[in-house]
């Protein structure tokens, strides 16, 4: 039951880490940059649903209604300020070194609006599930529930859509993308939205289990570890990697609290000395 | 009508077109032929806005020049370039798809119906394989693929660029028989050609590029009859 317990524990905490890696893959995908602000967006996202929900006491519906429109409004911003004036810098190297400037960036900001004192959270629902001997933070279920859903449905949205198709057919050739008359500026800037969605959405699923700190953005590094465990530039890969990273993680602590995290980088090692392209990599190089 | 005046195109300090005119007429099918880096490419991308330029080109008395490549596209200028440019990750019919994406909105789709069985009569190898992975077509496919998501944008002009590349000859003669069929059912075509003697064979005038200038024109059985032309482009000695 313990092990249960775990399991669900490391999937939760694997969903939040898959959040941000499939915004990332998105990115990687439709612009060929590593967003490494991408933590940074997870806590804007927890920041800014805070203020919704204490600042201006909205509702939970209007929490969710009014935060994925802010997130969207985010993305988009980002894509305007971080990418777009950069994209044809002939170094190529310019947009990621950017990206490490905005995570600093946004760092400040959120230090500067709400102070570097932590702010606590309330879950979604308050409580503890119990079933048997299994004693769980309902947040845990809802982080499963609400990062899953928002998941597949951002799958549905690029592999069933005509936008989706439109966006997939940007990331992979923006020149005939450019010539067929799809505006690339808008299908990008529609991938900077939904990933800064699935990151922000992360950001209000993970505030009430941490606390809203400047330091959440660093739960990003997981996200990285997945993506390349998965096999960089996938999308399935992606969360799947990043739900075995929350998996060790989890089942990390029964060999030792204090290094689960290094644990999680030495299972990664593992893996890519046996595997170099990650567990989904071949399917990378039959596409390129 | 499309017309070109005094074009010139510059990569940073370099010059690659230096003065080019030109006139496509409506309805008709006209080669560009030229050697490797003679600015070819360049021409069709400063149509379709994808590189800066000086000069006017005009559509039926617009300026383009003023233009984006989105606009190009919904004008119905539709360029389709070399080297088997498809969307790799998409199927074939997901690669026609979007191609209709200049005349309705990206965010929804439009009815293409009609559009599509016509790109499949033409291509029938396209329907067979329309939920095939574009990259797992060969040469002659994707480039036909290619052509085809062109016409899926309803386009009032064709630029192709080089379709010959690469390409087996049986291949290219199949594919520019399409080609003719496509331009005598009304389209506009301009295609761009090192194979010279497939684009002259296809095509009722054309024009020389040598080093980004037009050096020669006439109408293409002239130029294919040519001395200079058969010496330099045909490869064939005289007489
Ligand atoms: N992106 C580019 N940057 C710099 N020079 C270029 C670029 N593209 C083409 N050129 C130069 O412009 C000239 C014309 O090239 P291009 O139009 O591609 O010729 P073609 O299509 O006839 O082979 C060549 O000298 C080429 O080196
Ligand atoms: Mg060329």
């Amino acid at each position: 039951m313990l092990y249960l317990q775990m399991a669900i524990t490391g999937i939760s905490m694997g969903m939040l880490y898959a959040l941000m890696a499939m915004g990332l893959t998105l990115i990687v995908k439709a612009v060929g940059v590593l967003n490494f602000a991408h933590g940074q967006l997870f806590m804007l996202g927890a920041y800014l649903t805070w203020m919704l929900t204490y600042s201006l006491n909205l509702p939970l519906w209007g929490v969710i209604v009014c935060g994925i429109i802010v997130f969207a409004i985010c993305g988009a911003a980002y894509m305007f300020s971080v990418y777009w004036p950069l994209r044809n810098s002939s170094w190529k190297v310019t947009v990621t070194i950017s990206t490490l400037g905005a995570s600093i960036a946004l760092k400040e900001f959120v230090q500067i609006v709400w102070g570097t004192i932590p702010l606590t959270m309330k879950p979604i629902v308050n409580g503890v599930f119990h079933f048997g001997t299994v004693y769980l933070n309902y947040q845990y279920i809802f982080i499963i529930l609400i990062g899953g859903g928002l998941m597949a449905l951002v799958y549905i949205l690029f592999e069933k859509t005509f936008l989706g198709k439109v966006m997939q057919a940007t990331a992979q050739d923006r020149y005939c993308a450019e010539l067929i008359g799809i505006p690339t500026i808008v299908s990008i800037m529609a991938t900077y939205m939904i990933s800064m969605v699935l990151s922000g959405t992360g950001g209000w699923l993970a505030g009430p289990l941490f606390l809203v700190s400047s330091s959440l953005g660093s739960l990003a590094q997981k996200a990285f570890a997945g993506m390349v465990l998965g096999g960089f530039g996938d999308v399935k890969g992606a969360i799947v990697g990043c739900l075995l990273i929350g998996m060790i993680e989890s089942f990390g602590l029964i060999i030792t609290d204090a290094y689960k995290d290094a644990i999680v980088f030495a299972v990664l090692i593992i893996v890519l000395v046996v595997r170099p392209t990650g567990i989904f990599g071949e399917k990378i190089s039959e596409k390129a | 009508m499309l017309e070109i005046k005094d074009l010139h195109a510059y990569y940073g300090p370099i010059e690659a077109l230096k003065g080019i005119n030109l006139k496509v007429d409506e309805g008709a099918a006209v080669a560009i032929i030229g050697a490797n880096g003679a600015g070819k490419t360049t021409l069709l991308n400063s149509i379709s806005r994808m590189v800066k330029t000086t000069g006017s080109i005009t559509w039926n008395g617009q300026d383009l020049t003023v233009l984006n490549a989105t606009k190009i596209a919904k004008m119905g200028i539709m360029h389709v370039p070399s080297g088997r440019h498809v969307f790799p990750g998409l199927t074939v019919y997901e690669n026609l798809e979007v191609g209709s994406v200049n005349w309705h909105s990206p965010l929804k789709d439009g009815d293409y119906t009609k559009d599509l069985e016509f790109i499949y009569n033409l291509f029938p190898r396209l329907e067979e394989r329309k939920n095939q992975l574009a990259w797992s077509l060969s040469g002659g496919e994707q480039q036909m693929l290619a052509v085809g998501r062109a016409l899926m944008g309803r386009p009032k002009i064709l630029l192709l660029d080089e379709p010959s590349m690469g390409l087996a000859p049986v291949v290219v003669n199949e594919l520019f028989e399409k080609i003719d069929e496509i331009n005598q059912q009304g389209m506009t075509v301009l295609i761009v050609e090192q194979n010279s003697k497939v684009a002259l064979h296809h095509s009722s005038y054309a024009y020389v590029i040598d080093d980004g200038k037009i050096t020669m024109e006439g109408p293409s059985e002239e130029l294919a009859n040519d001395d200079r032309i058969v010496e330099a482009y045909l490869g064939k000695k005289r007489g």
